[in-house]
């Protein structure tokens, strides 16, 4: 083990394993779990002197047992905890190779799982609270193919997985360009005479606390900022958002209820209260979570570009680094609340494959923004596309801007959407607008066209219309271009088949 | 069919595709003709009503499986397969062969003894809604193999 030496000329450089390493050891131990059981032994601690008294009667079958028993099986189960930690850290390995990153895992089930360079969507660097203190973090590497088949590595050394992550977008930009070359990527341990970081251990932990800004054997690629979410414009935002909106509804009817009908509805209510508190613990709960998750997920928020892909960072406690590999998002959403309108606030989200749906602080590209941001967000997505058109196509409604429409004849089956409603293949991406209440644009780059869809029901059907869907990898966008004219649906349908093939076509020149 | 006729070799969903599905229909609304029948004469005479509309709600349901069957089509373009299927609730679906991630061939007993199979293409997108029902399952081998030539050669990833 070699330990990290003071001064620029010898700082310690970390690297990419080329062999199989195990995670740092000790992870077993971060997790909720032993957190819990730490629980458990406290409560113990506080509680064994009371019972080993024998003034509690509702512990009076644990007197029955000798006090050194009662010591032998704690124990017992506290070194049953660190020896399935010692083992599952020792089965639970890593490493990359030119082509591939493998992963196994797993006492009784072992797991082998591989992750193809040149399928990798994206690779995030996580710290949750406990890890960043320690300075260690997670890495997650999405890739193409459904649930399950991405590799989680926790926890490693910031510097193990900051070293992992620029290496493995190294050499999947090298293995996407080319597949015959080898990238020169590839680092050689020491090369210049600077120390290696040795393998990661428990007696190593002290040196790496709190690490923020480590050295790798392959720099990450330069990155350029191109927006921020203030603090300000977050808070704002989260006040103006629906849910803070019911809380607050909710909160002025039980003072008006209270107010005006008298006393015997605030017993009442503080009644309700008594009966169902566990309930009510649970909603509340429910609320801060919801309220935490915002401000978590958008503090600090900031896109920027590099050569290898987008990078997200964001985080309060939590703090996520998030880099998309070069044209791997498929489609994104830009959607305005009722409340952010005369804020002209939009947030956007996208799909990226690998991501799963639920997971709302990955999918996020902007949390909140103004027009500008919304405009450089979507040229990160659609660098081809012009700021005017795009402006234009973010604010206007229905056909507005050469869009297709709904027909007025959709009225009674979409009283609310159908002025809104529009569709318009553009040179790069198929746009689709919509919404009520909150107003919808989806943008689908036509290269990342799935498959396409028409379907008509039969009130559709007599009143001749129907909608076109845009089938889109699993995410929050879901682009459905609904009750437009029968035949334009689908002749989009025929033509965006065809613009679709002719850029795959491109692509893949 | 008027809805969605580009100039292509639409290939129909095999007649045969009807008789297996009314079998598993019929087993079903046997059982409750039965039910019924039995409640006639063990009870009164009036259940005799629910077993006449039992068999007028097999007769609707074989008329719908009929009409479904022959609605049900598919064609192989250049680039893409095209599906179409359904007449009350019709959908059409376009899947480029560079867009598939598998080909999936399936057949249940009931499909092997008509000498039938299903095929059903997957993408990146759970959506795609491309299932081919009734392939003659003298096709079904080929028709897997050719998408999948074709899927190789126009592969464009993600």
């Amino acid at each position: 083990m070699t330990s990290p030496v003071a001064g620029p000329a010898h700082t310690p450089v970390y690297t990419a394993p080329r062999e199989w390493t195990r995670v740092h050891p000790i992870s077993p131990y971060l997790g909720t779990g032993p957190i819990l059981g730490f629980v458990a032994i406290y409560f113990l601690a506080r509680n064994l002197p009371a019972w080993v008294a024998g003034g509690n009667e509702e512990f009076e079958a644990l007197d029955q047992v000798p006090f050194v028993w009662l010591s032998l099986g704690v124990i017992v189960v506290i070194a049953a905890i660190i020896g399935f930690g010692v083992l599952s850290w020792r089965r639970n390995e890593f490493r990359i190779g030119d082509d591939a990153m493998y992963h196994r895992k797993g006492i009784l089930f072992r797991q082998h799982r591989q992750a193809r360079l040149d399928r990798i969507e994206a690779v995030d660097v996580v710290q949750p609270l406990l890890a960043r203190i320690f300075g260690l973090a997670q890495l997650n590497v999405q890739v193409a193919g459904g649930k399950g088949s991405g590799i989680d590595l926790q926890y490693l050394r910031l510097g193990d997985a900051e070293a992992l992550r620029n290496e493995v977008l190294a050499l999947s930009a090298g293995a996407t360009l080319s597949k015959t070359t080898a990238p020169d990527a590839v680092p050689t341990l020491g090369a210049e005479g600077e120390p290696s970081v040795g393998p990661a251990s428990i007696r190593d932990l002290a040196n790496h606390l709190g690490e923020t800004n480590p050295v790798t054997a392959v720099p990450a690629a330069p990155e350029r900022d191109v927006y921020k979410v203030p603090t300000g414009r977050l808070l704002g935002s989260i006040a103006l958002s629906t849910p803070t909106f019911m809380v607050a509804l909710g909160a002025v009817a039980v003072v008006v209820a209270a107010v005006f009908l008298g006393s015997r509805v605030g017993e009442a209510i503080l009644a309700f209260v008594g009966t169902s508190l566990f309930a009510i613990i649970g909603f509340l709960a429910a609320i801060f979570g919801y309220f935490w998750n915002q401000i978590n997920g958008g503090f600090q928020f900031t896109a920027a570009t590099s050569e290898d892909g987008l990078r997200l960072r964001h985080g309060l406690l939590e703090t996520r680094r998030q880099t998309v590999a070069p044209g791997r998002v498929q489609a994104v959403l830009v959607s305005q609340g009722v409340l952010w309108r005369s804020r002209g606030w939009y947030r956007i989200t996208m799909n990226v494959a690998g991501y799963q749906e639920d997971q709302q602080r990955v999918n996020t590209l902007l949390p909140v923004g103004t027009i500008d941001d919304v405009l450089l967000a979507l040229r990160l997505v659609l660098p081809q596309v012009s700021d005017e058109s795009l402006a234009a196509v973010v604010t206007g409604r229905g056909a507005d801007g050469g869009f297709t429409g709904a027909p007025r004849r959709a009225r009674l089956l979409d009283p609310f959407q159908w002025r809104r409603r529009g569709v318009q293949a553009g040179e790069h991406a198929l746009f689709i607008r919509g919404g009520w209440l909150t107003h919808e644009l989806a943008v689908v780059p036509h290269e990342r066209t799935q498959s396409l869809g028409v379907s008509q029901g039969p009130v559709q059907r007599v009143r001749h219309l129907a909608s076109l869907v845009v089938h889109s990898t699993p995410g929050p966008v879901r682009p459905v271009a609904a009750n437009l004219d029968a035949d334009a649906a689908l002749d989009l349908l025929d033509q965006q088949a065809e613009r679709a093939r002719a850029y795959r076509a491109l692509g893949r020149a | 069919m008027t809805w969605y006729e580009p100039h292509a070799d639409w290939t129909y969903a095999d007649r045969r595709l009807i008789v297996t599905r009314c079998i598993v229909l019929w087993i079903l609304m046997g059982f409750i003709v039965i039910d019924f029948v039995v409640f006639t004469f063990v009870f009164s005479p009036a259940w005799a009503w629910g077993a006449g509309a039992a068999l007028l709600l097999g007769a609707w349901f074989t008329w719908i499986v009929y009409r479904g069957v022959t609605a049900h089509a598919w064609a192989e373009r250049e680039d893409d397969l095209i599906v179409k299927r359904g007449r009350l609730f019709r959908s059409v679906t376009v899947v480029p062969y560079g867009r598939m991630q598998f080909v999936e061939v399936s057949a249940g007993p009931l499909a092997r003894a008509f000498k039938l199979a299903t095929i059903q293409l997957h993408t990146a997108s759970p959506g795609t809604d491309a299932t081919l029902s009734g392939v003659r399952a003298q096709d079904a081998e080929t028709l897997r193999d050719r998408m999948t030539a074709r899927g190789e050669a126009r592969l464009a990833g993600l």
